[in-house]
């Protein structure tokens, strides 16, 4: 792949970081019952807000529950709600995209009307659909992916838009190609890396906004463990137990941070127009 | 030479005292004067206590209007406005002397008229007046100070209800002329006989007042509600600050002498610093759990039980309040000191945690399994944190809950239905002057609870000879019956009572935790 070839060239090392990172992350959140004895959501007020020890690596919070073991949760539950949003966008933006890109006769309608959804901020739209829709891991799921797919359409209809007047998609058209094959077999695979790259900046904006809506009150419903949840709650507690705080923030921090530095290492990689820069 | 020592001791004697007295005198001169600073947690729609139900607003309006009657700290009915009062007919006919020397914010006496024309308002339009309205007969003007109320049945709530401290239900005495200018309308021209007037209100931001400079005290002693009332500060002005974490900054940084309802958990950080004061009201709230009685599996009596049982409550004081300093376990609607607090009511359920027993009780009730919707709101601390923690401690013993947490306008709607939820969370105030206005008891398949069975009924003839009781040994006995049948039938329940905590600045002296905050006979040093 051409991706991996080129990474094996020049080594980037924002691409190394933030693969480690995630590699940690990732793995944290798949062995969570391996790597804690306690249950996510199961209560021990007895014990609240217990500062961290080695009971708890992290501290408990105001119902006495483990913090540690919610974080590896909640982590789960963002790269859950994350891959959901990236697959969705990626497939919605596609069609949308492909559509407007390929068929000249219909894109300024489509265009115009993701114009108008684009004009309001993303999180904007995801609140006010999970306002309506109420809370819940799905609905968060199909509300931001609602709020991101016009990005993406964009982006792959101007991949679309570039590619397919080329001589080689002009000659396969010529061989007798229909538009299906054309457009999956000629086109889709040619712009690969901008679809790549935002997928990498969605997924990072998907954790993020999910905290946010968590945050809000129109996220994951509790009593499941979500970031953004958890740091709304510690806000009463900030001053008494600053590790109720403190740790949710840094996973945020951590996998919206490595997601973005692999999304920035390779849109380096993968664009053309940067390759001198790289060589340096 | 013995005369003389004599002589000269008196002389020493009188010196000495006259010397303590002046000090004494200045001291109390000095208390005069100063602008006090608070922070409440939320903006009022108007200042009119007679058409809302906002507690917010008689907490700030107590400074200016009083009531014929108030209520003193240990919630004992005190004659306030009133100078004295008999009940005559065998409860059908209260007489009412009212003080005769007390001035009005308009320069006037206050006289018999006034007091018509504002309990006539009262009767019509304030939720605590149109509980008495239908059972009042009129009310008389018998000379300027003497005022004859007529029942038409014996209502023994009557006089309790009238000082009431629940949201705004008390009657307070206003200014013939306002109420002839307002009518029914929301007032906003304030003339009342309190220790502080209307100065100015901003709307979602401050109320000002200032002192009554010809106010009469109530010549009986200082306690609470009741009793005489000093102006010591000049103006008093109530800012509006919704969030919690404003309110404590503005205290620690000397902005505010006093805020309402700050976070509990901060209470250790307040406690080390020497320039604020903690003041925790004590427990007058409820946690009840209500359920919904007319849908399965909770329209049988022994599912309810079953949960009660189900439920360690001192894990959830602990899960919904937190420091136990805050909450304390309570069985009886009244608390310890009312004069209606039964103290063993509950016995042998309340406290008692026995999943296996719950267990047998949900078996017998034909529980099929089926999940229990929570509905609470998502706002209040002990709303959300209890909801969470039951639903945990229902779950730990194999019953399946969903919870659904709200917006309080939502959960409002939500519960105000016969079907979609279980139970239900909410906190009840808990000082309440008379059981007959209980919270929570309006009638069989009144308010939310959809109770509709024989034990309802029961219970409308236990509230229904309540009503006509006078006799204080008897009517406790009535209560006494009241609580075993509502620990038998369980429609719902208390689960614990808890405190609010409010903080000071160490200058505000003076100041007494009441259900309400009040600043008369506090001053600033």
């Amino acid at each position: 792949m051409l991706f991996l070839k080129k990474y094996k060239k020049y080594e980037h090392s924002y691409i190394t970081t933030s693969i480690i990172i995630l590699i940690i992350l990732i793995s944290l959140s798949l062995f969570a019952p391996l790597l804690t004895d306690y249950n996510p959501v199961r209560n021990n007020a007895r014990n609240r807000l217990q500062p961290p020890s080695k009971e708890h690596l992290l501290g408990t919070d105001q119902y006495g529950r483990d913090i540690f073991t919610r974080i590896l949760y909640g982590l789960r539950t963002s790269i859950e709600v994350g891959i959901s949003v990236v697959i969705l966008t990626v497939i919605f933006g596609g069609v949308v995209g492909i559509v407007a890109g390929y068929y000249p006769q219909i894109d300024k309608i489509i265009m115009r009307v993701l114009d108008a959804m684009m004009a309001f901020p993303g999180i904007i739209i995801a609140i006010s659909l999970a306002a309506i829709w109420g809370a819940g891991k799905l609905n968060i799921i199909l509300a931001l992916s609602f709020a991101y797919f016009p990005k993406m359409a964009r982006i792959i209809r101007s991949a679309v838009i570039s590619i397919k007047d080329l001589d080689y998609v002009d000659s396969a058209r010529a061989a007798g190609a229909n538009d299906l094959r054309i457009i999956f077999k000629y086109i889709l695979k040619n712009s690969a890396s901008p679809i790549m790259v935002q997928a990498t900046f969605n997924f990072a904006l998907a954790i993020l906004d999910e905290a946010a809506l968590s945050f809000l009150g129109v996220g994951i419903m509790p009593p499941a463990p979500s970031l953004g949840a958890m740091v709304t709650d510690a806000r009463t507690y900030m001053v008494v137990a600053p590790w109720m705080i403190l740790a949710p923030g840094m996973m945020i921090i951590l996998s919206v941070l490595s997601l973005n530095l692999l999304g920035d290492g390779m849109r380096d990689l993968l664009d053309p127009h940067l390759k001198n820069t790289l060589k340096k | 030479m013995k005369k003389k020592l004599r002589l000269s001791l008196i002389v020493l004697l009188i010196v000495f005292s006259l010397l303590i007295s002046s000090t004494v005198l200045a001291q109390e001169e000095d208390r005069f004067g100063g602008t006090l600073n608070t922070a409440f947690q939320m903006s009022v729609a108007h200042l009119d206590t007679d058409n809302s139900t906002d507690s917010m607003i008689s907490a700030m309006m107590n400074h200016v209007y009083e009531g014929l009657f108030e209520f003193d700290e240990n919630l004992n009915l005190t004659p306030h406005l009133a100078a004295s009062y008999e009940i005559k007919e065998n409860g059908l006919v209260y007489d009412v002397k009212l003080r005769e020397d007390v001035r009005m914010h308009n320069g006037e006496l206050m006289d018999a008229d006034d007091v018509v024309a504002s309990f006539r308002r009262w009767l019509e339009i304030n939720n605590g007046g149109q509980l008495v309205a239908p059972h009042f007969d009129e009310i008389e003007k018998l000379d300027q100070y003497n005022i004859r109320f007529k029942f038409e049945e014996v209502y023994a709530p009557f006089l309790n209800i009238l000082a009431s401290p629940v949201s705004n239900q008390k009657f307070v005495v206003r200014a013939e002329e306002v109420i002839d200018e307002f009518g029914t309308d929301v007032i906003d021209r304030h003339v009342g006989t309190g220790p502080y007037k209307y100065e100015e209100w901003v709307p979602d931001q401050k109320l000002v007042l200032t002192r009554f400079e010809d106010y009469t005290p109530s010549p009986r002693e200082g306690s609470f509600f009741a009793g005489e009332r000093i102006p010591y500060l000049n103006k008093i002005v109530f800012n509006f600050i919704p969030d919690a974490q404003v309110r404590v900054s503005g205290v620690q940084t000397g902005q505010f002498h006093f805020a309402e309802e700050v976070p509990r958990d901060q209470y250790q950080i307040f406690k080390m610093d020497q320039n604020i004061k903690n003041v925790i009201i004590y427990p007058d709230r409820m946690s009840m759990l209500i359920f919904n009685n007319a849908e399965a599996p909770f329209d049988n009596k022994y599912a309810r039980q079953a949960i009660a049982y189900a439920l360690d409550f001192e894990e959830l004081g602990y899960a919904m309040i937190g420091d136990p300093q805050f909450w304390r376990l309570e069985s009886a609607l009244h608390e310890k000191g009312n004069p209606w607090h039964v103290s063993d009511a509950g016995s042998g359920i309340y406290g008692v945690y026995d999943p296996e027993k719950a267990k047998q009780l949900l078996e017998r009730a034909g529980y099929d399994g089926q999940p229990l919707v929570i509905l609470s709101g998502q706002d209040n601390q002990m709303e959300r944190q209890g909801a969470i923690a039951i639903q945990d401690q229902l779950e730990k013993i194999g019953i399946d809950v969903e919870l659904q947490l709200f917006d309080r306008p939502t959960v409002v709607e939500r519960r105000a239905k016969k079907e979609g939820w279980h139970m239900h969370l909410s906190p009840f105030i808990k000082v309440v002057p008379d059981p007959q206005i209980h919270q929570g008891w309006t009638g069989t398949n009144k308010w939310i609870t959809n109770w509709d069975s024989k034990d309802s009924r029961q219970m409308d003839q236990i509230f229904a000879e309540m009503l006509r009781e006078v006799d204080y040994e008897q009517r406790y006995k009535i209560v006494e019956r009241m609580q075993a049948e509502l620990w038998d039938s369980v429609p719902y329940f208390n689960i614990l009572d808890y405190s609010r905590l409010h903080i000071r600045r160490t200058e505000l002296k003076n100041f007494q935790a009441g259900w309400q905050p009040f600043f008369w006979n506090t001053y600033l040093e």
